[in-house]
């Protein structure tokens, strides 16, 4: 073999898993296209959000890259919903885009183990069964062996870009797509379907009347992602906010007609969450606007993104309509808005390790297993590399559960559910979100970090200084109480007299900052700390009536399913639970019963079926055995 | 999550009668190899027996040869039985040593004492019925009259389904609008207006059906009236007219001690069990003692008593007391009021056990006593099972906690947290969400035997 690990595609799943596996001290080769287009953020300049940044959160604890990058490379942090809960509160940061893709390839560059090779991958190697996966064939003939490969294509199977009547073989705008994998892969047998997403025009900053728009600023500090930087230095620069209006819709409607997406020539389904702008007006009608956000794309370049109205209407009609904008008046375009369609597997494909079922050996993960963003891609990315490189050690693969992670959510919703549609996550889609807070990621994952070895000596000190110091804060709470003196310029404090300022914290009205300022020896923890602490004191009995939940569900997870289990014996459910049950080969009672169309029925014939002693598999029914 | 003891493959046996001295007594066996299992202690041929025909025969000790009873027993070849296994029903005398006598042979020779609800368990696993179905079968199976099933027939078309569908589909609705506040940041979307109206409608909605669980208790479980009175009121006389109404008599026993005459009726679809408390305060006999204290209990837990007043005598001062006494519990029936001359009392019901004068009126008047404040609900969806309640109850105290949380502006985390407890629970009644702790839970509180 001449590597233990290949990578194919070197975007934000490609990134994480060829690091992880490399960390690991695995030879990893990574391929790709072209090594100008590492780390590209090929949509909206921007890293986290509501239920991402949660997850780059999670990819920083479980030892991957992405926090890092973003750090590095924000120009504007802000942490959403304020107003709304710290469990739907998450980190988001404006990009530099050069400077991230820069420092992304960088990085890969100064990894040990990590050899980067600028090709394009046409098929898999299999051994003589056709089961195992033991490398690639490049386009221009090469062929390379491994133990191992990971799949992170993104939009570039078979991709194709619209705008207008105009369409062009593309991943993206300007790069050619990667030709001739998709149709190995169905040559093989996969499954493999279409999807569709967009991105909007790109335009020049000096062209824009910044006056009269809503300027929006980021927080005053820039919070760091990763757990292992404290803040990050770098320069603020605000986003813009405009509307749409009524003569932008008049443009938009008159053009219908011309955009692929109504004429039927794009075939692939789009994301509902994030239509284009003229999805949004014939959905809409009676919408008078529409909120868009104009976000610069780095601090050397004049591009700015214009969140919110993605397009693949002629390059014309974009022009037409974005001039009615307030601020847009004479903006000028540097790159059109457009659709792209591409290929992706379906990801009921892939076991919850996202190893192929197909062929082992073989791992997807990001845009492939038909996710959309950035996060989304990085997480699985990250997962798949250490779930290839724990199969090259000999382990059982990682799996986190939907009651720990949104990685655990959204791995779980794939190799379950499968997607019809660009997947993304949503805070929503979490069950236990209240346990899945974003500044609290280490906490839950990263002994997972030192069990897979990607934990450096630094990382687990500032863990553990971290843990301690939390319950240090805590300890110190329960021992003060609240004296009367505390209460000469706190009336809030007045009923709490006698109590212990922990129980004094549940109050929604008392603050950390408050108790801060009568508690002075809490002053020697970080802020970070203390509003951690704050958040577990004002939350315990919410999480713990959430914990609840998760034992009733943790106890049909652990009910774990033989991967060789035989559904063909079982007796008395429909042929239809069956064929899924087969097809998706769930890993527990719990995946299995979130499967679509299996009855509770089903589920309880399987459980009684697991519950039975050794050697007793098959029937249930007595008239077999006759 | 024991499903140990649900194991299928395992033979089971129970009595799938009730627990009493009978006629007839069935026990129903269920498990591969049944029938030969049976036909080793029974004298006939079972093995070439046709299925579902019965076949006559002594079961015996198969070591001492003693023969326990004269029986007939049917057996049932898989997949046509209840249970979708091979199964053997055995129908035999019906005096308690008797059946003990055969259940421990049974027991013997390597059948289980089947867990409660098992049989339907296995029919349910066996795709014999679903699980809807399953429960409501425990109603058909254990309700005492024909309303009563009807009613838990009613739960199979799906009434409560339908009424819980809506609370699920309203429930769902206002989860969309916790969960746009989840999804998108407060600078994209606006919170929408909390949806407090939703909220109340329902809870009252969900009130409602928690409160019909008390009628259908009442059909289920059906209540106690005991007739009471001085001697020769005419209790008995009252008693048998009750019986004398009822052509669905189940049974007629002797009370143990003697202290009263029990009997089930069916009052309108309402299982009714019947006492006549004769004997009440005879004599200081320490017998007789025992007696009143035992109808002193029984008193205490009947849902209505008839106090039988004779209308051709002169009430007694403690009558007197009752009939003043505007608080009262009993229901005062003015009986023999055919041949009464006297002044019927004001909210006295007149009655004749001799003629049935009145019956009707009393009939209604017990009715009323028994639904007090729940609507009687016909046509109405009506829930019959303990379970039912208990999750309606929580998706309750789940919409009221939102509210709660709602009016201390707590965050909208918490709101999407208790209303999902919300949605849980009403998917657990229509069986959508299901969790092997439901399906321990539901198979529990089946009856042994069915």
């Amino acid at each position: 073999m001449d590597f233990d690990a290949i990578v194919i595609g070197a975007g934000h799943a490609g990134i994480e898993a060829s690091l992880a596996l490399a960390r690991l001290d695995f030879s990893t080769l990574l391929i790709t296209q072209s090594l100008d287009a590492i780390g590209r953020l090929s949509c909206n300049p921007a890293v986290g959000g509501l239920s991402k940044g949660n997850i780059v959160r999670e990819v920083d604890a479980l030892g991957g890259e992405m926090a890092r990058l973003i750090d590095e490379s924000m120009i504007q942090f802000r942490i959403l919903n304020r107003s709304r809960g710290p469990a739907v509160q998450a980190p988001r940061a404006q990009a530099d885009k050069n400077l991230y893709a820069r420092l992304a390839k960088q990085t890969l560059e100064l990894q040990k183990n990590l050899h980067l090779f600028q090709d394009t991958v046409v098929d898999i190697l299999t051994d003589k069964s056709g089961t195992v996966c033991e490398g690639v064939v490049t386009e221009r003939g090469r062929r390379f062996t491994s133990r191992t490969v990971v799949m992170t294509t993104g939009t570039f199977m078979e991709g194709k870009i619209f705008i207008g009547d105009f369409s062009q073989s593309s991943g993206r705008l300007g790069e050619p797509a990667a030709v001739g994998l998709g149709t190995a892969l169905r040559n093989r047998g996969y499954t493999v379907g279409r999807l569709k997403t967009g991105t909007p025009a790109r335009v020049r900053k000096s062209s824009l009347d910044f006056s009269k728009m809503e300027e929006q600023g980021g927080d005053a500090t820039m919070q760091a992602f990763s757990f292992f930087k404290e803040t990050s230095d770098r320069p603020h620069i605000p986003c813009h906010i405009t509307y749409t209006n009524e003569k932008t819709h008049k443009v938009i409607r008159d053009n219908f007609h011309l955009s692929p997406l109504f004429s039927g020539e794009i075939v692939g389904t789009g994301p509902r969450y994030c239509p284009s702008i003229e999805d949004k007006v014939k959905r809409f009608p009676d919408r008078e606007r529409h909120q868009i956000f104009v976000e610069p794309e780095g601090l050397d370049t004049e591009e700015m993104y214009l969140n919110g109205i993605s397009s693949s209407l002629p390059e014309l009609v974009q022009e037409e309509f974005l001039r009615t904008l307030p601020g847009l008046e004479d903006v000028e375009i540097m790159r059109p808005g457009y659709a792209v369609e591409y290929d992706y597997l379906d990801p009921t494909q892939l076991l919850p390790s996202l190893e192929s079922k197909r062929h082992r050996g073989l791992f997807l993960a990001g845009q492939t297993n038909g996710t959309s963003g950035y996060e989304e891609a990085a997480t699985q990315g990250l997962m798949a590399g250490i779930n290839a490189a724990r199969k090259l050690q000999g382990k059982d693969p990682l799996v986190l559960s939907r009651a720990e992670a949104y990685t655990g959510v959204l791995i779980d919703d794939l190799v379950t559910l499968g997607t019809q549609e660009p997947y993304r996550m949503f805070t929503s889609r979490a069950e236990y979100r209240l346990s899945l807070r974003h500044d609290d990621a280490d906490i839950r994952l990263f002994p997972y970090c030192e069990e897979t070895g990607l934990a450096t000596e630094r990382m687990k000190e500032l863990f553990h200084a971290k843990k301690e110091g939390i319950d240090e804060i805590k300890e110190l709470l329960r021992q003060k109480r609240v004296s009367g003196n505390w209460t000469e310029d706190s009336e809030l404090l007045k009923p709490h007299v006698g109590k212990t300022a922990y129980m004094t914290l549940k109050d929604p009205a008392v603050t950390m900052d408050g108790l801060t300022e009568k508690i002075p020896e809490l002053e020697q923890f970080s802020l970070d700390w203390r509003h951690h602490a704050e958040l577990d004191v004002k939350y315990e009995g919410y999480v713990a009536r959430q914990e609840r939940q998760i034992a009733r569900f943790q106890k049909m997870e652990s009910l774990l399913i033989p991967e060789d289990f035989d559904y063909d014996s079982m007796d008395g459910i429909s042929i239809e639970s069956k064929e899924k049950l087969k097809m998706i080969q769930p890993r527990s009672v719990g995946q299995a019963s979130r499967i679509s169309g299996v009855r509770s029925s089903d589920i309880a014939v399987l459980t009684v079926l697991l519950n039975r002693p050794q050697g007793q598999k098959g029937s249930l029914n007595a008239e077999q055995t006759r | 999550m024991n499903h140990d003891n649900y194991d299928p493959d395992d033979r089971i046996a129970a009595l799938a009668t009730p627990w009493a001295e009978s006629a007839i007594a069935v026990i129903r066996t269920s498990g591969e190899g049944s029938i030969g299992a049976v036909d080793a202690l029974f004298s006939g041929d079972l093995l070439s027996c046709e299925s579902k025909k019965m076949c006559y025969g002594m079961i015996r000790n198969p070591e001492s040869g003693d023969a326990l009873d004269e029986i007939l027993a049917v057996p049932f070849r898989a997949p046509g039985s209840y249970t979708g296994q091979e199964s053997v029903e055995l129908y035999c005398h019906g005096s308690l040593p008797g059946i003990q006598k055969i259940l421990t042979l049974l027991f013997n020779k390597g059948f289980r004492q089947a867990s409660p609800g098992e049989f339907t368990f296995r029919a349910f696993i066996n795709g014999k019925m679903d699980l809807t179905r399953a429960e409501a079968v425990q109603e058909i199976i254990s309700s005492k009259s024909g309303k009563a099933q009807s009613m838990a027939l009613n739960r199979l078309s799906g009434t409560v389904e339908k009424r819980i569908n809506q609370f699920k589909k309203t429930a769902t609705v206002m989860a969309a609008s916790f969960a746009i506040q989840l999804d998108y940041p407060d600078d994209e979307v606006e919170a929408p207006e909390p949806p407090l109206a939703e909220l109340a409608d329902m809870k009252t909605g969900l009130k409602q059906l928690i409160d019909s669980y008390q009628v259908g208790k009442i059909y289920q479980e059906g209540v106690v009236i005991a007739l009471a009175g001085r001697t020769n009121a005419g209790k008995s006389s009252l008693f048998n007219l009750f019986l004398k109404e009822d052509r669905s008599i189940v049974s007629d026993i002797h009370g143990t001690t003697r202290d009263y005459l029990e009997s089930w009726i069916s009052l309108s679809g309402i299982p009714v069990r019947l006492y006549d408390t004769a004997g009440l305060r005879h004599s200081d006999d320490p017998i007789e003692e025992e007696g009143i204290r035992r109808t002193r209990e029984l008193m205490e837990n009947a849902q209505v008593i008839l106090y039988v007043l004779d209308g051709t005598v002169e009430l007694s001062d403690e009558e007197r007391a009752l009939i003043s006494d505007e608080s009262r519990q009993e229901l005062l029936v003015w009986n023999k009021a055919d041949i009464s001359s006297r002044d019927i009392p004001h909210g006295v019901i007149p009655v004749s056990a001799v003629t049935g004068q009145g019956f009707s009126e009393l009939e209604e008047a017990v009715k009323k006593r028994i639904f007090k404040d729940s609507a009687g609900a016909a046509g109405d969806a009506v829930i019959d099972s303990l379970r039912q309640k208990e999750l309606l109850e929580r998706a309750l105290s789940g919409v009221e906690k939102v509210e709660e949380a709602i009016h201390n502006g707590l965050p909208v985390d918490i709101l999407a947290m208790d209303l999902y407890d919300v949605l849980q629970a009403l998917g657990e009644i229509t069986g959508e969400v299901s969790s092997s702790d439901i399906m321990d839970t539901m198979f529990s509180s089946f009856c042994v035997g069915k």
